[in-house]
C-alpha cells in the first residue's frame, strides 16, 4: 500500500530533478513548450479555414525532405549538416505546392491534399531506402525525439516563436478577417494572396519544427486536438486561442512526465494526454448540457 | 458614391448570366434590384465588388476604373449566405466588428452601431449561439463598421421577422437620409418598405439566358 503511494511520488520527484540536472530533460521541456504554444495558436487558424488535413499532409511532405536529406548525408556524403534542413525546405515548397494546386481545382480544394501526401509517402519509403532503411534515426522521424534535441534547434525554434508571435501581434486583425472570413477581407483591400503564401510557409515551418517534438505521424495532432477540445467550451475567439495553448501546455508537460517516470515514447505520450483531455471536455460538455436541460425542466415545473 | 456600368456582359465558363448591363447612379441614390432566383442579381453584385473579374472599362466607382479602384473600405457589404463565414469556431460579436475595422476601433462608435441595429445585448455573445435573423443584423453592423458611403444588402431580411424587418428598412432609409448611396436586391420589391429612388429589374431572356435590363428612374416606386 506504502509502496503504490510513494512510488509515483518518489518518480515525480525525479523527474524534478533530472529537470534541474540534466540538460537533455531541460532542452527537452523549453522545446515542448515552446512547440506547445506554438502548434495550437497556428493550429487554430488552420482549423477555422477548414485545412484540418493540411498539417498532416505536410508532415509527410516533411519526412521526405528528411529522408532526402538523410540518403545525401550518409549516401552520397553531401556535408549538408541536418536533414531538418533540407525537411524545413520541403515543408515550405509541400505548403507551397498545395496552394498551388488549391488554386488549380478550385472547386474540389481536398484534392491537393491526397496528391501532396502521396509524393510525400513516396519519397520517402524511397530514399528511407536508399540511405540504409528503417534506422533508429528514421523511428526517431516518424515517432519523434524530443529527448534528443540539440542546442541549435533550441536557437531555431526559439527564434520561429518571436517570429510568429510577431506576426500574429502586427497583423492580428487582417490574420482574423482573412481566416474568417476570405471575400469580406478582400473587400477591405487585404491582399489574400500575399497573406496566405506567408501562413503557409510559417505553418510549413512551425510542422518541421514540431515534428522533432512528435514525429510526422503525430505531429497534426499536436496542432489539431488542443484546438478541437478548446473550440468546444471557448467563449470568445481569443479565450478560445487561450484555453488551446493551456490543454497543449499542460499535455507536453504531463507528457514528458509520465514518459520520462514509465519509460514510454514521449510523443505518443504527449498524444494522448491531448486526446485525453478531449474525451474530458465532450463528456463534461455532455453532462453539463443535460444538467442545464434538468436544471430547466425543474425550473418549468415549480 | 457614383456608380457606372457601361455594357457589362458576364458568365461564367460557359454560359452568359449578364448580358449588356448598363445603368449609373449617384451618391445618395437607392437602387433595388429585383428579379427571379437565378436572374443575375448576385452576379451583378459581385462585379460591383470586384468578386468577379469583369472586362476593363465596364465599371466605374467614382469615376474611378474598377480595376485601379483601391478605396474597397468606403463599401459595406452584407452577403445574402454567411457561408464563406466559417461561424463555427468561436467568436463574440464585438470580437468579429473590432477585427472588421482595420483602423482603431472607436468604441463609442461601435456601440451606437450595435444600438442601431438593435444588437447591443448580444455584443458579448458567441456567433454560435445566434439566430439567423441575429447573425445576419450582426453582418449588417459589420458592413457599418468602417462608415461605408455604399451600402451592398443581397437579400438583407431573408429570415428575419416581420417586426425586425420594419426596423432593418427604416435604418436602410435613414442611412440613405444621410448621404449612404444603397444598393439592395429583393426578391419582392413588393413587401420591401425602402425609398428607394431607382429599380432595376433582372429577368432571364426566355431560352438564351440573356437578361432584360430596365431601369425605372422615375424615382419612387413604393
Amino acid at each position: 500500500m506504502i509502496d503504490q503511494i510513494t512510488e509515483p511520488l518518489l518518480l515525480s520527484m525525479s523527474f524534478i530533478r533530472a529537470l534541474f540536472e540534466r540538460t537533455f530533460m531541460q532542452r527537452a521541456l523549453i522545446t515542448g513548450i515552446l512547440v506547445g504554444f506554438l502548434a495550437p495558436l497556428i493550429g487554430s487558424f488552420v482549423v477555422i479555414k477548414r485545412l484540418s488535413m493540411i498539417a498532416d499532409t505536410l508532415s509527410h511532405f516533411t519526412l521526405a525532405g528528411l529522408s532526402i536529406g538523410l540518403f545525401l548525408l550518409n549516401i552520397i556524403g553531401l556535408p549538408i549538416g541536418d536533414p531538418l534542413y533540407i525537411g524545413m525546405i520541403f515543408a515550405v515548397s509541400g505548403a507551397l505546392l498545395i496552394e498551388a494546386l488549391r488554386s488549380y481545382y478550385r472547386n474540389y480544394k481536398e484534392i491537393s491534399m491526397p496528391i501532396v501526401i502521396s509524393l510525400g509517402t513516396a519519397l520517402s519509403a524511397l530514399f528511407i531506402s536508399l540511405s540504409g532503411g528503417f534506422t533508429s534515426t528514421v523511428y526517431n522521424y516518424l515517432f519523434g525525439s524530443i529527448l534528443t534535441v540539440s542546442r541549435q534547434f533550441i536557437y531555431i525554434i526559439t527564434i520561429t516563436t518571436f517570429i510568429v508571435i510577431l506576426l500574429i501581434v502586427s497583423f492580428y486583425k487582417k490574420i482574423v478577417i482573412v481566416s474568417f472570413d476570405e471575400s469580406y477581407a478582400r473587400l477591405l483591400g487585404i491582399n489574400v494572396k500575399v497573406f496566405q503564401f506567408v501562413t503557409t510557409i510559417i505553418l510549413g515551418l512551425v510542422i518541421a519544427l514540431a515534428i522533432e517534438t512528435v514525429g510526422v505521424l503525430l505531429v497534426s495532432s499536436l496542432m489539431i486536438i488542443p484546438v478541437a477540445a478548446a473550440m468546444k467550451i471557448g467563449r470568445s475567439f481569443k479565450n478560445t486561442l487561450i484555453i488551446a495553448i493551456l490543454f497543449s501546455e499542460a499535455s507536453v508537460i504531463l507528457g514528458l512526465w509520465l514518459s520520462y517516470v514509465a519509460g514510454i515514447p514521449s510523443g505518443a505520450t504527449i498524444v494522448l494526454f491531448n486526446i485525453s483531455i478531449l474525451i474530458l471536455v465532450v463528456i463534461f460538455k455532455k453532462l453539463f448540457s443535460i444538467q442545464r436541460v434538468r436544471n430547466k425542466q425543474e425550473a418549468d415545473v415549480y | 458614391m457614383r456608380i457606372k456600368v457601361d455594357n457589362l456582359s458576364f458568365g461564367y465558363d460557359y454560359r452568359t448570366v449578364l448580358k449588356n448591363v448598363t445603368f449609373s447612379l449617384e451618391s445618395g441614390d437607392f437602387l433595388v434590384i429585383v428579379g427571379n432566383n437565378g436572374s443575375g442579381k448576385s452576379t451583378l453584385i459581385k462585379c460591383l465588388l470586384g468578386i468577379n473579374r469583369v472586362p476593363d472599362d465596364k465599371i466605374f466607382i467614382d469615376d474611378i476604373e474598377i480595376h485601379d479602384y483601391r478605396q474597397w473600405i468606403n463599401i459595406g457589404y452584407v452577403p445574402q449566405k454567411f457561408d464563406d463565414f466559417n461561424y463555427e469556431f468561436p467568436i463574440t460579436v464585438n470580437e468579429i466588428l473590432t477585427v472588421s475595422k482595420l483602423t482603431k476601433i472607436d468604441e463609442d462608435q461601435k456601440l451606437s452601431i450595435l444600438d442601431r441595429i438593435g444588437i447591443l445585448e448580444l455584443q458579448n455573445e458567441n456567433i454560435n449561439s445566434l439566430s439567423g435573423g441575429q447573425l445576419q443584423r450582426v453582418f449588417i453592423a459589420r458592413a457599418l463598421m468602417n462608415g461605408p458611403k455604399l451600402l451592398v444588402l443581397d437579400e438583407p431580411t431573408a429570415g428575419v421577422d416581420s417586426e425586425n424587418i420594419d426596423n432593418f428598412y427604416r435604418m436602410v432609409n435613414d442611412l440613405n437620409a444621410e448621404g449612404v448611396t444603397i444598393i439592395l436586391i429583393s426578391h419582392d420589391v413588393k413587401t420591401t418598405k425602402a425609398n428607394f429612388s431607382h429599380i432595376m429589374h433582372l429577368e432571364n431572356g426566355k431560352a438564351e439566358l440573356t437578361h432584360v435590363c430596365e431601369i425605372d428612374f422615375g424615382g419612387d416606386a413604393s
